[in-house]
This record gives C-alpha cells, structure tokens and sequence, in this order.
C-alpha cells in the first residue's frame, strides 16, 4: 500500500466510525428519553385502571388490559435497558475504532515540524500571565464574596422564632425539686384518698352521704394543698400546681377514660338502670352534627366532642342541663394542615382521638396532624399543625392535660414521639424521641411518689416519661403489634396488653414485669385497674377480670357482641358499653356480679362519660344524658 | 560574540556554585516533603484498617423512600430487596406482594404491588405461601419492603447486593438517603440482614 | 474455669431466647407439615480483600515499570502501552474505582471523622504515586493513571496554548483541591468522586450529564492535551509539588542538549521550558524590584483569601445536607406540608427535633468557618506564589521540561536526535 492508499483508508475508517459513534449516540439519547418517560415504577396508565378495577372489582376486560399493559410496561423498560447497554458497548468499540484511525491518519500525515524560529515573546507572555493570574485570582475571591453577600444563614433566624417556647418552661423546671420536699404529705393523701375511694359507698348509697363523702375529700384536697403551699412558700411548687390542678380535673371528667385517662370516675350516684329507646331515664338526647370515634369530655356545666369529615373538622360544645348545641368551632385555616385529607379507614376516621380541656380551654387533635385549642366559649385560641400522622388508620390517641402542659402521643410509621405543648400558647414545651413504632394507644398519666408521669404503650415499648422535662423514666421492651389500649394503671401498677401480642403487669417504679398472660387480650378497648382487680374487654366481647398483683384469672363473661369501648369504673362498679349499644354495669368483685344490661337503642363504640350523678354517651348519632 | 577565555571560566564557576546552591535546596525541599508525605501517612496509618469498607443499609432505619432505585450510579441500581425468611409470616394476604386492597390473592398482573414482577409466590402449604425475590428483575423501588413493613412482619427489606455493586468511594445514594440508613460498613461484615423485627439494642 | 464457662454460656443462651421471645413479630413463622425446608438468603460476598491488595501490588508494578521506561529505557512505545493497560485495568476492569485522585478524600475524611478510618488500601494508592514522584517525577501521570490514560489516547493535533492562560487556568486546580478537602473534612461530600468525568466512561453507565461532560471533555482532549490533568485534577497539585523537587526526572536528552529546537513543538502540553534569553529579562524590567513586591504583596493575597473564605463559609456549607435541610425548615416551613419532598418527610417522622438539627447544622457550620478560612489563605497564598513566580527566572541553557507540569509521557524524547 502507498501511503496515499493509507491516509485514505484511515480517513474512511474514521469518518465511518465517526458516523457509526454519532448514530447510536443519538440513538442512545433517544432511548434515554424514552426510558424516562416510561417508567414501570412510576406507571400512571396502570395505576388509574388499577382504581378503576376497585371499583368494578370484577370486570375481567380490565384486568386483561391491566395484564397488557404491564407486561408492555416491563418489556419496554427492560428492552431499553438491553439497548442501553449494548448501545454503550458498540459506542465504546466505535470511540476505539475512531480514536485509533484518526491517531493513525495524523501520525501518517505528520511531519516534523519545522521549530519556531521565533518563541513566544517570554517576557510579554510573562507580563501577561500575572495580569491572568491577578485578574483571575481577583476574580475568584470576588465571586466567593459575592456568593457569601448574596446567601442568607438561616440559621441565624432559628433562635429568635423559637426564644419564647424556650423560655417558658425554665422557671418549672426550677420548682421540680421542691416535690422532694413535699413528697411524704403527699404520699400520706394520696393513700388517704385511696381509702376513702375504696370505702366509697355501694350503689344503694343515698344522695346526702355521697355529697358529704365528697366534701371530705375536698377538704382533705385542700389541706393537703395548704400543706404543700406552707412547705413551699417561697416559690410556687410544681407539686402545689400538680396538686390543684387533680383537686380540679377530679371534680370533673376532662379527658378520654377520665381525669387522668385511668378509666376511672370519681362521681357518685351514677345510674345503673335505663332504656335508649323507651326513653327511661333519659334526660336529653341531642343529635351530633359530624361523625367521631372520640368519647365526650366534660368541665363544669359543658360538654365537648369533636366530629370530622373531608369537608370540615369541628368542636362541639353541648350544655350539660339541656343538651342545646352551645357552640361549634372549626379547625380550618391551620397553618400547615393538609389541604387533601389523609386516607384513613372508616372504623377510626378523622376524629378518633378525644378531645380534654383544663377548664381554661378546649384542646383537639385530628387525623390531619391538627392540634387547636379553643377558649371555653369557642373562641379559638391557637391552632398548628404538626405534620401529618403517617398512620394507616387514622391518627386516634387521645390528648390529655396537666397542669399547663397539653401532651399529643405522636406515634407514627415513621416513628414515635412525645410532645408536651404549652397549653397557653401552644409552643412546643419539650418533645422526646420514642424507641416506638405507631400506636393508636392514648397517655395515662400515673402518680409516683408524688411526681407525675405519662405512660405510653406502643409497639415495642411501654414507657414513662417526667411530665415537666419529657425525660423517659423507665422503658419496658415487651409490646407488639397495632397497639391500640392504653395502659391500665393502680397501685404502682401498669398494664400494657394488646391483642396478638401479650397482657403485661409492671411495676413502675422497677420496670420489672410482675406477670403476663396472653389468654385474652384486648384489641380497641383498654384495660382498667381498681381496687387490686384488672378488668380487659376483647374486642370479640369477652369480659375478664384479673387480680391486678398476681395475674390470677378470677371470672369472664363471654357477651357475645364486639367492643371496642373502654371500661371505665363509676361510683365503684364497672361500666361498659359494646358496640351495639347495650351498656353492662358489673360489681368490682371478685366474683361476676352484673348489675344490669341497659340498650341505648343506638350503636355505640366511644368510651362514655360520667359525672355528677349523669351518664354521658356518645352514640352513632347523638349524645345521650342517662340520668334521673 | 567572542568571549575571554576568563570569562566562561567564572560562569562555569559561578554556574557551578548556583547549580550546588540550588541542588542543595532541591534535595532539602524534598527531603521536607518526603517527611511530611511520611507524616500525614504516618498519622492516618494509626488510625487505618487492613479491613475494607462497603456500603451497606441498616434495614431498621431504611424509610422505603425509594430513591435507592434512582440514585444508584448503576442502573438497575445496585440495590436489591432481600428476603429474611426467617422473619418471614408466610402469609397468604402479604402487603410485601399484594397490593393494598387487590382484586384478588393471585400472581396476576393487577395484583401484584412489584413493578417487575420480581416476587415469585410459590404455594408451600395451606395457608402458607414463600416469597423469593428474582434479583436479576428487583430494581430496588422498595415498594414491597414499605408494604412488608407497613402490614408485615418486615422480612423483606433492602440490602446492596455486593457482587453488583462498585463500591464507590462516596455512594452516591447514601449521600441521597434521607433517613442516613446507608453507612460504610467492614467488608468481613458486608451485610445487615434482618434477624429480627426490630433492631437489636446493643 | 471450664465451668464457669459453662455457666456463663448457659446464662447467654438463656438471655438469648428471653430476648428472642419478647420480641415476637407480627405474623409468627409457620411449622411446616410438608418438610418444606426454608431457602437461605443470598448475600453474595463483596470483593475479597485480597484482590484490593492486588490492586496496590498492580499500582506498585506500574509505577515502577512506569518509572523504569522513562528514566531507565526511555521509551515512549513503552509507557503508551503501559497506560493503554493501565486504562483497561484501572479503568475499564476496577471502573474507575479505587483511584489515587479520589483517595485525597479518605485521608482527608480520616484525619477530621473520628468514626472513619482508611482502609489501607486507599492509603497506600494515596502515597504511592507521590512517594515514587518525589523520586522520578510523574511517573504515575504517564503510565499509570486511567483518567490521564484515556486523555493521553485520545490527543490527536494538540494546541499549544499560550503560557498566560496555562498559568492562570493552572489555578484551577488548586480551587478543586482546596473544595475538595474542604468538603471531605466536613463530611459533606466526595466532589472529586462525585464530579469525575470518566468514571461513567469507565463504567459504561452514569447520569447522563456525567456522560456527557466525560465524552465533551475527550473530545476537547483530541486539541487541549489532556484538559482535566491540566486544569482540573487536584492530585495534579500534590503530583506537582513533588515532581517539581524529584530527585530524577525525565530529560529530554539522553545526554548534551544541541539545541535543535527539534522538541519544541513535541510537547501536547506546552511543559517544556525553553532557554532563557538573559538579555530580554534584563531589559523586561522584570527584575527583583518587582519580585520583592509581588513577595511583599503576599501576606495581602493571604489576608484577602482568608477574608473571602470566612464571609463565604454559610454559602459553601450550604452544600451540606444537614445544613441544606434546616435552612430549608427555617426559610420555608410550608415545605413541611409538602409530601413529596421527602427529605423534610423524612425528617418530620424521624421524631428528631428542629432542635437538634439545628444544632447539628451549628456545628457543621462551625467546621466550615474554620476550613473555609484556610482555605481562603491557601488560595490567597497559592495566587501570590504564582504570582511571585512569573518574575523568578532561572537561568536555563537548554530545553528542559517544567518538572511541575511534566507528564512523563516520554513524547519528546522520541523527537531528541541526540544518541546515548
């Protein structure tokens, strides 16, 4: 071959290869962008007929297309990834090709080339290069500056936003350790108060005992609150604070399962005989305009619920004498909340979770993430979101109360939380990170040597935690599944259960667990402890009591109907209402004693209310008052 | 240009007498920098490991976002589901394979929560069904792993299969996890699967 | 002792399924009636550790073939096939991947992460190549390096660029160095990995902008000799510094220079200095008047650049992810609502608190006040010894190659008429 022949024969070749590179370069950025538009993870077609297929769950057309479509969809996608790679192999074989001819083409037609007879002037290159390098280096600092003078640090702004949630709670925190000193009195009431509820009168008791039963213990509240004060003069104590505040909340119902959230009311003369549909002992019944799960919850002469749909979340405030509609307020133009509701299931809804109220204000929580506290005339006095609720349910923990905290169990998907919010202003007062995975569980709050904490359950941990500080005090690894009852808590003693998991008695102050038993166990409804007995309700409608300290099983009762209600003790007997709508009143006693069986004539799956002599009750529908 | 015989003299001499200077300074220069490459070598050789470093998901902190199938440097992504079986429920009804509400509990297309089709459902015994991920299909979306831990007992869940992944020296999808669930991890140790369904509190 | 032993071991084993059973799942696993014996699941191993040694065996092969071709043999035939191996090894068979450029990283991350150590591996490909420059120059550049095989390959008709632009984009680099260990210091990012434009050549599979920037920048590479050595790589500066003060290095001639001129042009990437014309320097004014300014001037380069790099250090840390993540909480809360950002998702689950992060966020903030400062001097620094150097001249005869900015590539040997 002449090197003429040569230089053409690699010039062909490179311009072939060449040809050949920019072909399936471009045939690779075209299946790029097809690839990018069809993406089998990210399938719209399948999805929407998917949808259309739940609607029409037998149409056997649609689910031949879906099948089409989706073996299209996957062949598609891992056809393009063939392509891709094959492309990028034959790309790379032509980029070889090309570089090796056009080498061997320059290196053919190369000649040595005749050297500069002059150089590049060095001392003008010189002068220019520093003129480069100081323009250049000049240059560099000078955009740095200007990308710092055109950034904000946001940081910066954190503080300030956040200086007065930070601030409150300081002064608190310092009257934590006056309790020490206060701690025996209280001891010493608090078992007096415990006396008195267990000699508290059977329910032939007449009016005139209970009320003077009553002032004893609120005269027993108030020395003890003025023993406190005296311990403690210089500085307002959180044990005084704590103190007032259950002398408060016990002479009403504030919360999901009662003050404190233990299942236990500390009225008297509560109704044991009644009829929903016949209208015996009916005092009123009112009609709820929006649809909940969440139970009623009473302060002075008022009632409060709370009701949802996708169009409007609401708080209802109903008179305790008549059952009139007193107000409704909304939870709407929240900052933050969600504008499309999240999917939830019909059994929790919206409003699963119970409203409480410190007699100040009204606190709510929905299933959006939506916390929002009104005064009590329905004046709003703040509202925030805090992020939805990742819960495949529906977010349905309760809020409750103490002092001036208001504590929201956050226990998603995505994890587990506490938050105490200030219920004044409603800034975040402390938040702790739980070891937990969701639960539908609702706080309890127990009393330890004086001090309070709230009690947690969720899958894996039961857990207490310093209502002031947030800090957990003690953990137990020994829950599972969908938790939904909240603990039962008596005599230093916390019951944990959930169904398809376990029964599990600890003691607070060790975290040691005392006993456990899977026999029966509770799926909605949460346990409740009284008087060294445990009472569990399943959700297939066997009622159990236990011996609180041994775990001794002492006598079921298989109703036969589901419940997802609580069982809540009133005027020392235990009160329970199933899903139906047929309320069971038994004896605390160690033998199954029931009382009576009464139909309200109207479904039913909330936890009742009682008070003064009055059985609230939320059904489907409406609000019922059971009294005489 | 005619130059003294001198002349040249004194610049050899002067030449020499620089070029020593320079010489000098050369081998002192390096031998400063030899010290501090033996240095800082020196300083990170006490800290080094003879073990190498692959990049692993801690399965317990993964949230199933699903950006492990778009952020890899490979495609499909070096990412694949696994499945722990010894977590697994064997169940019929598996929110891992099954999406939410299906039509049916079949292996047709409309069923399947798996964009590829790579869960093989095979019968064992009434109820029980095994699942097996076919990895040449799994493109690591999470989707499975995400109903799995939502419904499950959490048995299937992500992991870097090794023999595909590059190892790269910053993974380009821990740097993208928004739960920090991917970590360097020893390459004697290269795998988290899960034994247990939550994480072990050590 | 034995029994104790066996004591204690039942005490585990007894601990072990207490533990075991307080953590029951969901769904409990089935007991088979049909003898079905459960499959095992597949964890294939990653590379064995011992081919990672074989990888620094092979980088020690090449650097020493590398260095005995150019200073011993002075073959160019030689050293081009030593990279076109090198290519295929480093590049094609280990993807790019373990590399001496990247390994700047890992020494840097282990010097400032107390959790990271180096692998020793990574180490040894980190000092290897620079031990053996600081002997026989860069070696490593020629012959051994994919990403400057790949460059070299491709050279078709190089340009040569005037020495004004060389010099100011020869700053480069050292801005990429200087980011580059600043972000690996703060745990940010490996930019060097992450902004490599052949690896996805390498690989055969990137995102399409790593592609396409890699094929744009070979295809500069058939006109520029090698762009990214030049004016990107940040190992180049270390490379440099070392070759700068090698104890041998290439020469163009085997033995007396006869002033031919011949390799003049033979350079792709103009590092041959040529001989200086003592008269013009004289006359340029260039002299030590200016050097003592520019010396001077210095100090003031030094305070600018520490200047910049403190007022710039919130900009720079906003690269951070933690950083990224709660200046973006604060400046725009209602992201918080957004469910497909899932970054803030995530963190809003996490049940970590706006607190901590916050404070994470300070505290990585704080690392880069203080390396954005020394950043700043070293680059302020680094402009005036650049500066300083453009009036330093030394007093050459010959042709010779700039040690800094020499490749070894062995080009202008071939074109050297001088016999040994």
């Amino acid at each position: 071959m002449e090197l003429k022949d040569k230089i053409k024969l690699s010039q062909n070749v490179a311009v072939f290869s060449g040809i050949f590179c920019v072909t399936v370069a471009l045939l690779l950025l075209l299946n790029f962008w097809q690839m990018s538009k069809s993406d089998p993870t990210e399938s719209k077609v399948i999805e929407a007929l998917v949808e259309r297929l739940k609607q029409e769950p037998n149409n056997e057309e649609l689910k031949a297309e879906i099948r089409n479509f989706d073996l299209l969809a996957r062949k598609a996608y891992f056809n393009s990834q063939w392509q891709v790679k094959t492309g990028a192999y034959l790309l790379l074989f032509g980029a070889i090709v090309l570089a090796l001819a056009l080498r061997y083409y320059y290196s053919l037609k190369s000649k040595i080339e005749v050297p500069d007879t002059q150089h590049e002037n060095e001392i003008a290159s010189r002068i220019l290069a520093q003129k480069g390098i100081i323009i250049v280096g000049a240059l560099v600092l000078v955009l740095g500056l200007g990308a710092s003078f055109a950034t904000v640090n946001h940081l910066n702004y954190y503080d300030a936003e956040n200086s007065v949630a930070q601030a409150v709670p300081t002064p608190e925190e310092e009257g934590i350790e006056v309790i020490e000193v206060g701690e025996n009195v209280e001891e010493a009431d608090t078992k007096s108060e415990q006396e008195q509820a267990l000699q508290e009168p059977t329910p032939e008791q007449s009016q005139p005992v209970e009320t003077s039963a009553e002032k004893e213990v609120d005269s027993g509240v108030n020395e003890n609150e003025e023993k406190v004060v005296k311990k403690t003069e210089p500085k307002p104590s959180t044990a005084a604070t704590s103190n007032n505040f259950f002398a408060e909340i016990r002479k009403n119902y504030n919360s999901f399962r009662g003050p404190l959230a233990q299942g236990i009311s500390y009225s008297k003369n509560i109704p044991t005989e009644w009829d929903g549909t016949a209208g015996t002992n009916v005092v009123w019944k009112s009609p709820i305009p929006k649809h909940g799960f969440n139970s009623p919850v009473i302060w002075g002469d008022k009632i409060f619920i709370a009701g949802a749909d996708a169009s409007s979340r609401e708080i209802y405030c109903y008179s305790r004498a008549d059952g009139k509609l007193l107000w409704t307020a909304k939870a709407d133009n929240i900052q933050g909340s969600p504008s499309s509701m999240p999917r939830v299931t019909p059994d929790t809804g919206l409003s699963a979770s119970t409203l409480t109220t410190d007699g100040k204000r009204v606190y709510a929580i929905f299933a959006t993430g939506d916390v929002v506290a009104f005064d009590m005339n329905g004046n709003r006095v703040w509202a925030k979101n805090l992020g939805v609720p990742e819960n495949h349910y529906g977010h349905s923990s309760s809020l409750i109360t103490w002092t001036n905290k208001l504590f929201v169990q956050f226990d998603t998907n995505r994890g587990g939380k506490v938050i105490a919010l200030e219920a004044a202003t409603g800034n975040t007062a402390w938040e702790t990170v739980r070891q937990s995975k969701i639960s539908w569980a609702s706080p309890v709050l127990a009393e330890v040597d004086g001090k309070y904490q709230l009690v947690l359950t969720a899958d894996p941990i039961v857990a207490g935690y310093d209502v002031e500080t947030g800090k957990e005090l003690w953990s137990v690894d020994c829950m599972m599944g969908e938790v939904g009852p909240s603990v039962a808590y008596s005599d230093g003693i916390v019951v944990a259960a959930n169904e398809y998991a376990r029964m599990v008695a600890i003691d607070i102050k060790t975290g040691e667990t005392l006993w456990e038993d899977d026999m029966y166990l509770p799926e909605a409804s949460s346990p409740v402890a009284y008087n060294g007995l445990l009472f569990i309700a399943t959700s297939y409608g066997v009622i159990v009591c236990y011996d609180l300290k041994t775990g001794e099983e002492y006598w079921e009762d298989d109703t036969g109907s589901a419940i997802y209600s609580s069982p809540t003790i009133a005027d020392g007997k235990m009160y329970l209402m199933d899903n139906d709508g047929v309320m069971r009143i038994y004896e605390c006693s160690k033998e199954m004693k029931k009382i009576s069986e009464n139909e309200l004539g109207e479904t039913a799956g909330t936890t009742p209310a009682y008070m003064d002599g009055y059985i609230y009750i939320r059904g489907e529908n409406n609000l019922y008052c059971i009294g005489k | 240009m005619h130059r003294t015989t001198r002349e040249p003299l004194r610049d050899m001499e002067k030449n020499n007498k620089s070029k020593n200077r320079r010489e000098f300074l050369q081998s002192g220069v390096r031998l400063s920098l030899a010290l501090a490459l033996g240095g800082v070598s020196g300083l990170s050789l006490s800290k080094a490991i003879k073990d190498d470093y692959v990049w692993q998901i801690d399965p317990f902190a993964c949230t199933q976002c699903g950006r492990c199938a778009t952020e890899c440097v490979l495609n499909p992504s070096a990412v694949k589901c696994v499945h722990a079986y010894d977590l697994c429920g064997y169940c019929d009804l598996c929110g891992g394979y099954l999406k939410p509400d299906s039509n049916a509990r079949t292996t047709a297309a409309e069923n399947q929560l798996c964009p590829t089709a790579a869960i093989e459902r095979k019968f064992i015994e009434e109820p029980y069904f095994e699942y097996h991920i076919n990895e040449d299909l799994c493109i690591g979306c999470a989707k499975c792993v995400k109903g799995c831990t939502s419904f499950g007992n959490g048995s299937l869940h992500l992991q870097i299969i090794h023999d595909i992944c590059l190892n790269c020296n910053e993974c380009s999808i821990a740097r993208m996890c928004p739960s920090d669930a991917i970590k360097r991890v020893k390459a004697s140790e290269a795998y988290n699967i899960k034994g247990d369904w939550t994480k072990p509190t050590i | 002792m034995k029994k104790l032993k066996y004591i204690l071991y039942t005490f585990a084993f007894l601990l072990l399924t207490v533990s075991v059973y307080a953590q029951q799942q969901r769904f409990p696993k089935p007991e088979f009636d049909s003898g079905y014996t459960q499959p095992s699941t597949i964890t294939p191993e990653p590379r064995a550790l011992q081919l990672e040694y074989f990888d620094v065996l092979i980088l020690a092969i090449f650097l020493a073939v590398a260095s005995y071709l150019i200073i011993k043999k002075r073959s160019r035939r030689g050293i081009l096939w030593l990279s076109v191996l090198a290519l295929l090894y480093f590049g094609f068979y280990r993807n790019g991947c373990i590399c001496s450029i990247g390994a700047i990283q890992n020494v840097t991350l282990s010097f400032f992460d107390a959790t990271y150590a180096v692998s020793i591996t990574a180490l040894l490909f980190f000092v290897l190549p620079l031990i053996v420059t600081l002997f026989y120059g860069r070696t490593f550049c020629a012959g051994v390096c994919p990403l400057g095989a790949i460059q070299d390959l491709v050279i078709i008709k190089p340009l040569s660029l005037p020495k004004w632009l060389n010099k100011t984009l020869g700053l480069i680099p050292y801005v990429y160095l200087s980011l580059a260990v600043l972000f690996a210091a703060t745990g940010t990012d490996f930019i060097i990995c992450r902004y490599d434009p052949f690896i996805g050549i390498f690989r055969m599979d990137a995102k399409a902008l790593m592609i396409i920037l890699g094929v744009a920048m070979l295809l500069m590479g058939m006109f520029i000799g090698r762009p990214y050595c030049r004016f990107l790589c940040p190992y180049g500066v270390l490379l440099s510094w070392m070759s700068r003060f090698s104890k041998r290095h290439l020469t163009i001639t085997p033995s007396e220079c006869i002033q031919c001129k011949l390799c003049s042009k033979s350079c792709p990437f103009d590092a041959i200095d040529y001989p200086t014309n003592e008269k013009e320097v004289v006359k340029s004014g260039l002299g030590p008047k200016r050097f003592i300014t520019y010396a001077l001037i210095i100090p003031l380069w030094i305070a600018a650049g520490v200047f910049v790099g403190v007022k710039s250090h919130t900009f720079l840390s906003k690269a951070n992810p933690d950083v990224y993540l709660a200046e973006l909480l604060i400046s725009q809360p209602e992201v918080k609502n957004d469910p497909d950002n899932i970054d803030v998702q995530t963190f809003l689950a996490s049940g970590k608190s706006m607190e901590t992060l916050v404070e994470e966020a300070e505290v990585i903030q704080d690392k880069f006040y203080t390396g954005s400062m020394i950043a700043g001097g070293f680059l302020g620094l680094v402009i005036g010894m650049t500066l300083l150097n453009t009036v330093v001249f030394r007093k050459r005869q010959d042709y010779e190659p700039h040690k800094g900015n020499c490749y070894s590539c062995g080009r202008c040997m071939d074109y050297c008429p001088v016999e040994k």
